[in-house]
C-alpha cells in the first residue's frame, strides 16, 4: 500500500507542477507577458506546487483522512447538489473567511489570524498572477498616465496612475504588508507573554513561520522604501533577499504549520459529516444507552481502526463486543471499575 | 429595630450577592505575580499551607506549598479556589448604615459613634449583660483573644460566645472531663503509624479531605479502617468494616463494642488501674449491651459489632477519630465520652501511633476556643468560674476581679435570650447564625427584636442584613497572625494584601470601639504581633500555655504544638505520654452514661430521621464559598439524599421535588435517590440560606453540658412535591 | 524532576474534585479543566473515577486524527490538539480507549490533559497530582511508590484483543502485570433499574455490600 500511496503522491505532485507550468504558459499567452526577472519565483511556485500536492495526497490517504474526504464528497453530491453545496458554501465562509471558530477561542487570536491570513491571501492573490504573467499592466498607447490592466492578455480595466485607484493598485502589496505586520506583532506578543503558548510552542512549528512571514513582509516593504524614498539605494540587494525569503516561505508551506490551510478542507467535510450524522441514525452506548455520536461515525471508526491495525474487540459470552460501541464516559467508568476490582475495592 | 428594609431576597442578592466569581482578578492572562506569600487556607481545621500569588496588592492565584508538613502541597477544591474570594465583587469596602432602603455607605466615624452610643444606651437602660457579643472560630488566635478581652473589659458583658458552640464544644467538654485538657491527643503524623483506625461521625473525605492521605497511608502500612456513619461516605466506601449506625444511637454502639471487648478480655487492666478512674461503673454499664441488644437500638448488625470489637480490641496500636457526627447531639458529650471509654479501656493512648482526637471543623476551631472567646473561659484556657483563674487574668489585665464578668450564655442561648427580649443589643463578627443555628424561623424572629445590631464582616452575610451598622472588616489574607489547627499546632498566617477601599482590619475595628468605650489603655494595639505577645503572656501557667511561642518561632518551625511553656520548649505534639493525664491526680476518667434517645425521636407522624452535614465544595454557612462560581457548580443546591427503599415507598424518583417537614419548618428540594444512606434516614447539607436552609428544620435542643444543638438528628416526614 | 512519573490509583479517590478545580488553573487551558472526575454510578454508591490522559505509547487518538493534529513530544507526552490543525471531528474523543479527549464544541477544538505541559516543562509537578488529597493521582519518583504502596504500578492495559501501553502508570494487585479491562460483568449497565434489595453495587465491592440496611 505505501508504494501505491507514494506513487499517487508523485503523480499528483507532478500533475500540480505541470498544471502550474501550463497555467503560466497559457495564462501568459505563450510567455508573451511572462516577466523573465520573476523566473525564480515561478520556479519556486512550481516546486511548491509539487510538494504541496505530494504532501496533500499522502495526507489524504491516511485512513481517517481518506474516510472524511470521501464521505465529504459523497455527502456533497448526495441527493441533489443544492443543499450540500449551500452547506459547503456556508462552511467555507464560516471557516475560511470569517474564521468564527477562532473568534470563539479568543477574540485576540481571531483578529491576529485574520490579519495574517487576510494579508497573506491578499498579497498572494496579487503576486502569483503577476509572477505567472496572468496579469500585467501596460501604459495606454495614447496616454502614458493611464494604465491598462490585462488579465490573461485581455484588457479588463484601466486606471490613472495618479488617481486613487492607481495609488491603490500600486500600493496593494504595501497595504497587505501592513496588515500582515499588525498580525505579526500581535502573534509575537502572544508568543512572548502567553504562559500556555510559551510552554508548548516549538521553533519549527510556531516560531519559524512567523519569522519567514516577517522576512517576506519586511524585505517587501524594504523594496518600496528603497525605490520610493532612497532613490533605489540597496534595491538590488533587497531584491535578492526578498527572493530568498519568499522561496523559503514557499518551501516551508508543505512541511510546517502553514500546511493547515490545506488541511482545513477536511473541516468542510467534517461539517457535512456532522450535519448528516445529526440527521441520520444515532449510536447508543452498548453499556449505558446514551446517545454519544452518529451510527455512521461508529461504523467508520471501526473501519479506520481495522485499517490502522487496532483491534478493540471483546469476546463475551453473548458474542463479540466492539469497544467502539461503548461511550467515552462508560470507558472511563470501566477502567475505574476494573482497577478497583483488581484491588477488591 | 432590626427588621429587613429591602423588600425581597432578590433585592439583597442584587446588591450584596452572592455573585459567582469565576475568573481571577485581571483575568486568566498575565498571571505573573509580584510576590508569593506562604500562608494557609482559610477553610477548615486542617489549615493547609498554600502560596498565594499576589500582584498589584491583589490575590491572583495560588501555587501549592509542598514544604509545609501537614498537607505537603495537597489541597481540597475549596483550598484551590480560596483565592477567588479576594477582590470579589461582593466585597464590602466601606461601612454600611441601615437605611429605609437597605443600606447606605457611611463613614467610619458614623459607624463607630452610632455603635458606641447604642451600646451605652442599651446597657444603661437594661444592664450590662443586655448587650451580647458573638464571635467566630474562623478568626485568628489574636482576634479570639481580643474578642474575649473586648467583651469583658470594654462591653463588661458576661454574654460573649462564638460559633464554635455549633461545632466542637461537645468534644471539648468531654475531653476536659476525661483527660483534663481540650486538645487532640496526637499529631496527625501518628495516623499512618497505627494498626486500626475507627472513624466515627466524620465525613472525613469531604470535610477534611487532606486527612484522607493520612488514613490511606495507614492502610498502605497495613492498618484496618472502621467507619461508623449513617451514610456511606467516600472514606467509608472501601473501609474494612462499615457500621451503618442509626442517627442518635452512637453511645449505645460504643457500649455494645465495649461489651464484646470485656467479654473477650481485650482490656488493658494494668493501664486502667494505674492511669484511670471510673472503670468499674463502665464495665457494669456495658453488661446489658449485648450485640443483639445493641443491634436493636443502633440498627448495626450484631455480627458487625462483634467484628468491630475483634478488630479494635486486640490491636497493638490504634487511633480513634471523630467529628461532628457524634458531637452534634443533645448527648454529644456522652457520645464522645463513650468513645473515649473505647480508647482508655485498651490503654492505647499517648503513644506513637496510638491515640485519639476530635477533628476540629472550623479554620481556627482549636485556637478559637482557647483564648477566652467563650462564655465560660478566660485566656490560656482558664475557667471563668475558678477564683484562682479569675484572679490571674484580672491581675494580668490590671482590672478588679469583681469587674470581671462571670459565666454568660452560650451562642444558642444568646439567640434564645434575644427572642425572649432579655438581650437587646448584639455585636457579631464572622458569624452567620441565620444560616447556622437550628430553627431558622426563631432565629429570624429574634433578630427582628434586637434594638441594635452591629455586624463585622467582609461580605454581607444573611444575618448581617438585619444589622443597623455593618463594619467592613477583613478577609483572612488581608491580615496576619496565628491559628491553631485540629492537631493543636499553632501556625502562622502571613498577610498577602491590605484590605480594599475603606475596609479595615477586624482588630482595628474592635480596638477602636474599645477605646471609644473608655478603655484606651487596654486596646492600644497597633499590630497582631503585639496581641500575640499579650496572648502568650496571658496564657502562661494556664491549662493552654502558649508562652514559649513567638510569631517568628511559629513560622520558622512550621507550627508549634501547645503546651509550649518556654522559648526553648519544643512544643508538645503528643499528649499523655506515659499515661500522664491533665487532671490533678494525673488519671484519665471513665464516664458511664446510659444510652438515651435523641431529644426528638421518630414517631408515627414524623417517621424518618433527618440529619445534616457538609459537602466538600462548601464551607459552613457558605458566606465565602457560595460566592465562588466553580465551587458552587460542583454542588449547586441542597439535595435530599434518600435510599431507594424509602423513595420507593413514598413514590419518589431521583431528582423529584420532595417536601421535607419537621415540627419547626419545611423545605422543598430535589431528591437524590442513592443506596449510600440508611433507608430510615434522609440527609440534607446545610450550607444554604433562606428557603434552602436545612436549619429551618433542625432542632435547637441543647446538650446539657456543652450546649451544642442537635443538628444531627430529628424527626421528619417526606412527601413528593412535584417533578422537575 | 526528569525521572518523575505519574501513578494513578483510582480506588483511593474520594471524589473531592480538587484535581478538577486545580486543572482549571493551568495556563494552557485557563478555567477549563481537562481532567475527568465522575461518579461511577451515584445511585448505587460513591465510587469516583479520576481520569487523566494516560499518554499511550502508540496513541489511538493521534492515529485516528484525520488532521495530524495530535503530536507526541520527545518524552512521550501526547499533546492537546494543535489549534491550527484540529478539525473537531471527534474521532479522538470516541477512539480513545480511556475516554480522555474533550471536544470544545464552540471552539471547534479538542483539548485534553497534556500532563500540565506548562508546569512539567519547567520542572513543576502537574497541578492535579500536586493537590490530590488522597494520592489517587501521584507524580513523583518510582522509588516512593515501590516503598510505600502495597499495590504494583503497571502500564499495560488489555481492551479485549487490543494491548495498550502507556506512559502513565496505574496501580493494581501485585500479582498482575497488566490491567485487563473486562466489560462483560458490567454490561448490564448503569441504565438497569436499581433493585434496592440486591445489595451488590454496579461495580467494585464496597461497604454497601456488607452493610445491612433494614427496610
Amino acid at each position: 500500500m505505501p508504494s501505491t500511496g507514494v506513487k499517487s503522491a508523485w503523480i499528483s505532485g507532478l500533475a500540480a507542477s505541470g498544471a502550474v507550468c501550463a497555467g503560466i504558459a497559457i495564462g501568459s499567452r505563450g510567455f508573451a507577458h511572462f516577466d523573465p526577472e520573476l523566473i525564480f519565483y515561478a520556479i519556486g511556485s512550481v516546486l511548491t506546487a509539487f510538494a504541496v500536492a505530494f504532501r496533500f495526497t499522502t495526507w489524504s490517504q491516511r485512513p481517517p483522512t481518506r474516510i472524511y474526504l470521501r464521505r465529504g464528497i459523497e455527502l456533497l453530491f448526495k441527493g441533489g447538489l443544492r443543499r450540500p453545496a449551500a452547506v459547503a458554501t456556508i462552511a467555507t465562509a464560516d471557516k475560511y473567511v470569517a474564521q468564527n471558530f477562532i473568534r470563539r477561542r479568543s477574540g485576540y487570536r481571531w483578529i491576529m489570524h485574520l490579519c495574517l491570513s487576510g494579508g497573506c491571501t491578499l498579497a498572494f492573490a496579487l503576486t502569483f498572477p503577476l509572477v505567472f504573467g496572468w496579469i500585467h499592466f501596460s501604459p495606454l498607447a495614447g496616454d502614458p498616465e493611464i494604465y491598462q490592466v490585462n488579465l490573461f492578455g485581455f484588457a479588463v480595466d484601466r486606471f490613472h496612475i495618479h488617481g486613487l485607484k492607481g495609488a491603490l493598485m500600486f500600493n496593494l502589496l504595501n497595504i497587505a504588508a501592513v496588515i500582515v505586520l499588525v498580525g505579526l506583532v500581535m502573534a509575537a506578543i502572544r508568543r512572548v507573554t502567553d504562559a500556555g503558548e510559551r510552554a508548548t510552542q516549538k521553533f519549527f512549528e510556531d516560531i519559524l513561520p512567523l519569522l519567514l512571514i516577517f522576512a517576506v513582509t519586511a524585505t517587501g516593504l524594504a523594496l518600496t522604501v528603497s525605490y520610493k524614498f532612497l532613490n533605489g539605494a540597496g534595491h538590488h540587494l533587497w531584491v535578492v533577499v526578498h527572493l530568498f525569503s519568499v522561496l523559503a516561505l514557499l518551501f516551508y508551506i508543505p512541511f510546517g504549520k502553514l500546511f493547515h490551510m490545506f488541511q482545513r478542507v477536511c473541516s468542510l467535510c467534517v461539517a457535512l459529516y456532522k450535519r448528516a450524522g445529526e440527521n441520520g441514525p444515532r449510536a447508543f452506548c452498548a453499556r449505558c444507552g446514551e446517545d454519544f455520536t452518529s451510527a455512521m461515525h461508529v461504523k467508520d471508526m471501526k473501519g479506520v481502526l481495522d485499517e490502522l491495525g487496532f483491534n478493540y474487540r471483546f469476546a463475551t459470552p453473548t458474542g463479540e463486543v466492539h469497544y467502539q460501541d461503548i461511550c467515552p464516559a462508560c470507558r472511563r467508568r470501566l477502567v475505574a471499575l476494573n482497577q478497583g476490582a483488581s484491588l477488591g475495592r | 429595630m432590626a427588621t429587613l428594609t429591602l423588600k425581597s431576597e432578590e433585592a439583597y442578592i442584587d446588591q450584596f450577592g452572592p455573585t459567582l466569581n469565576y475568573t481571577p482578578v485581571g483575568g486568566w492572562d498575565s498571571r505573573e505575580p509580584d510576590k508569593m506569600v506562604k500562608t494557609h487556607c482559610c477553610f477548615c481545621g486542617v489549615q493547609c499551607g498554600i502560596q498565594l500569588k499576589v500582584k498589584d496588592n491583589r490575590v491572583i492565584g495560588f501555587e501549592p506549598w509542598e514544604e509545609f508538613p501537614v498537607n505537603r502541597g495537597k489541597l481540597c477544591p475549596k483550598g484551590v479556589k480560596r483565592y477567588m474570594q479576594n477582590e470579589h465583587p461582593d466585597r464590602l469596602k466601606a461601612p454600611l448604615i441601615r437605611s429605609e432602603d437597605g443600606f447606605r455607605e457611611g463613614t467610619w466615624e458614623e459607624a463607630y459613634s452610632k455603635t458606641v452610643s447604642e451600646i451605652r444606651r442599651i446597657q444603661q437602660s437594661y444592664g450590662k449583660d443586655s448587650f451580647a457579643f458573638l464571635g467566630g472560630a474562623s478568626m485568628t488566635n489574636e482576634k479570639a483573644y481580643l474578642n474575649g478581652k473586648f467583651a469583658r473589659i470594654a462591653l463588661q458583658t458576661k454574654n460573649i460566645d462564638y460559633n464554635g458552640r455549633l461545632c466542637m464544644v461537645s468534644a471539648g467538654a468531654a475531653n476536659k472531663m476525661a483527660f483534663g485538657i481540650d486538645r487532640a491527643a496526637n499529631p496527625w503524623s501518628d495516623i499512618p503509624k497505627t494498626d486500626v483506625i475507627i472513624l466515627t461521625g466524620t465525613n472525613l473525605a469531604e470535610c477534611f479531605p487532606i486527612l484522607t492521605d493520612y488514613i490511606w497511608k495507614a492502610r498502605d502500612n497495613g492498618a484496618k479502617i472502621i467507619v461508623i456513619d449513617p451514610r456511606i461516605t467516600p472514606i467509608g466506601r472501601t473501609a474494612d468494616l462499615f457500621l451503618p449506625v442509626r442517627p442518635g444511637r452512637d453511645s449505645a454502639l460504643c457500649h455494645g463494642i465495649l461489651h464484646v471487648m470485656v467479654k473477650n478480655g481485650w482490656i488493658d487492666e494494668d493501664f486502667i488501674s494505674e492511669h484511670t478512674e471510673g472503670w468499674d461503673a463502665v464495665r457494669e454499664l456495658v453488661k446489658k449491651y449485648t450485640p443483639e441488644h445493641t443491634e436493636k437500638i443502633t440498627g448495626v448488625p450484631a455480627a458487625s459489632i462483634i467484628k468491630c470489637a475483634e478488630i479494635w480490641g486486640p490491636a497493638k496500636k490504634s487511633m480513634l477519630l471523630h467529628a461532628r457526627g457524634i458531637e452534634h447531639h443533645t448527648k454529644g458529650v456522652e457520645n464522645v465520652l463513650s468513645y473515649i471509654n473505647l480508647v482508655l479501656s485498651t490503654g492505647r493512648i499517648g503513644q506513637e501511633g496510638s491515640g485519639y482526637g476530635t477533628i476540629t471543623g472550623q479554620g481556627n476551631g482549636q485556637g478559637g476556643r482557647e483564648h477566652g472567646q467563650r462564655c465560660n473561659q478566660l485566656p490560656g484556657g482558664r475557667d471563668i468560674n475558678n477564683p484562682a483563674h479569675r484572679r490571674q487574668v484580672s491581675d494580668f489585665w490590671g482590672i478588679n476581679e469583681t469587674d470581671l464578668p462571670g459565666e454568660g450564655l452560650t451562642a444558642c442561648e444568646i439567640i434564645d435570650a434575644i427572642e425572649r427580649g432579655e438581650i437587646k443589643g448584639l455585636l457579631s463578627i464572622s458569624f452567620n447564625p441565620l444560616v447556622s443555628i437550628p430553627d431558622t424561623a426563631r432565629t429570624r424572629k429574634a433578630l427582628e427584636k434586637l434594638e441594635y445590631y452591629g455586624a463585622i464582616d467582609f461580605f454581607l452575610n444573611e444575618t448581617a442584613r438585619f444589622a443597623d451598622v455593618v463594619f467592613a472588616g477583613s478577609l483572612q489574607e488581608e491580615d496576619h497572625g496565628t491559628v491553631t489547627n485540629g492537631e493543636g499546632r499553632c501556625i502562622r498566617l502571613n498577610q498577602s494584601v491590605t484590605p480594599p477601599g475603606d475596609a479595615k482590619l477586624d482588630w482595628e475595628i474592635i480596638c477602636e470601639l474599645g477605646k471609644r468605650l473608655g478603655q484606651e489603655r487596654h486596646f492600644a494595639f497597633t499590630d497582631p504581633g503585639e496581641m500575640f505577645k499579650e496572648l502568650t503572656a496571658a496564657s502562661k501557667g494556664g491549662p493552654i500555655d502558649y508562652s514559649g511561642m513567638t510569631h517568628e518561632r511559629v513560622e520558622r518551625e512550621h507550627g508549634l504544638f501547645w503546651p509550649c511553656p518556654a522559648p526553648d520548649h519544643p512544643g508538645t505534639p503528643r499528649l499523655f505520654e506515659g499515661g500522664q493525664f491533665a487532671h490533678a491526680d494525673g488519671r484519665a476518667k471513665f464516664h458511664a452514661f446510659e444510652y438515651r434517645p435523641p431529644a426528638e425521636d421518630v414517631d408515627q407522624e414524623y417517621p424518618i430521621f433527618f440529619t445534616t452535614g457538609r459537602v466538600v465544595s462548601q464551607y459552613l454557612s457558605g458566606t465565602q464559598t457560595r460566592r465562588i462560581g466553580s465551587l458552587v457548580d460542583q454542588y449547586p443546591e441542597p439535595l435530599c439524599e434518600m435510599h431507594p427503599i424509602l423513595a420507593g415507598k413514598l413514590g419518589i424518583k431521583d431528582r423529584d421535588l420532595v417536601r421535607v417537614a419537621t415540627r419547626r419548618g419545611e423545605m422543598t428540594l430535589p431528591a437524590q435517590v442513592v443506596k449510600s444512606i440508611r433507608p430510615d434516614t434522609v440527609f440534607v447539607p446545610y450550607h444554604w440560606s433562606g428557603k434552602k436552609a436545612a436549619n429551618q428544620l433542625t432542632n435547637r435542643r441543647l446538650d446539657p453540658i456543652s450546649k451544642i444543638p442537635e443538628f444531627k438528628v430529628c424527626a421528619c416526614k417526606v412527601e413528593k412535591a412535584g417533578s422537575r | 524532576m526528569k525521572d518523575y512519573e505519574f501513578f494513578i490509583d483510582q480506588s483511593r479517590c474520594i471524589g473531592c474534585q480538587a484535581c478538577v478545580q486545580a486543572c482549571g488553573e493551568c495556563d494552557t487551558h485557563r478555567g477549563t479543566p481537562m481532567i475527568h472526575l465522575e461518579y461511577v454510578h451515584r445511585p448505587t454508591g460513591v465510587q469516583t473515577a479520576p481520569v487523566v490522559c494516560m499518554h499511550c505509547e502508540d496513541p489511538t487518538c493521534a492515529k485516528v486524527c484525520p488532521a495530524d493534529a495530535i503530536k507526541q513530544d520527545d518524552h512521550g507526552v501526547v499533546m492537546s490538539a494543535a489549534k491550527p490543525r484540529c478539525v473537531s471531528c471527534s474521532n479522538c474523543v470516541i477512539g480513545c480507549p480511556f475516554g480522555v479527549p474533550k471536544m470544545q464544541v464552540s471552539f471547534e477544538l479538542m483539548m485534553k490533559c497534556d500532563m500540565c505541559y506548562d508546569r512539567t516543562s519547567v520542572d513543576k509537578k502537574p497541578m492535579c497530582a500536586t493537590v490530590c488529597p488522597s494520592e489517587a493521582l501521584y507524580y513523583g519518583p518510582r522509588d516512593y511508590i515501590e516503598k510505600h504502596r502495597r499495590e504494583t504500578p503497571v502500564n499495560e492495559f488489555h481492551f479485549g484483543r487490543q494491548v495498550v501501553r502507556t506512559k502513565v502508570n496505574m496501580m493494581t494487585a501485585p500479582s498482575r502485570g497488566e490491567i485487563n479491562v473486562d466489560i462483560t460483568q458490567y454490561m448490564s449497565g448503569a441504565e438497569a433499574e436499581i433493585d434496592p434489595m440486591f445489595d451488590a453495587r454496579d461495580g467494585a465491592p464496597d461497604a454497601a455490600r456488607f452493610a445491612v440496611w433494614e427496610g
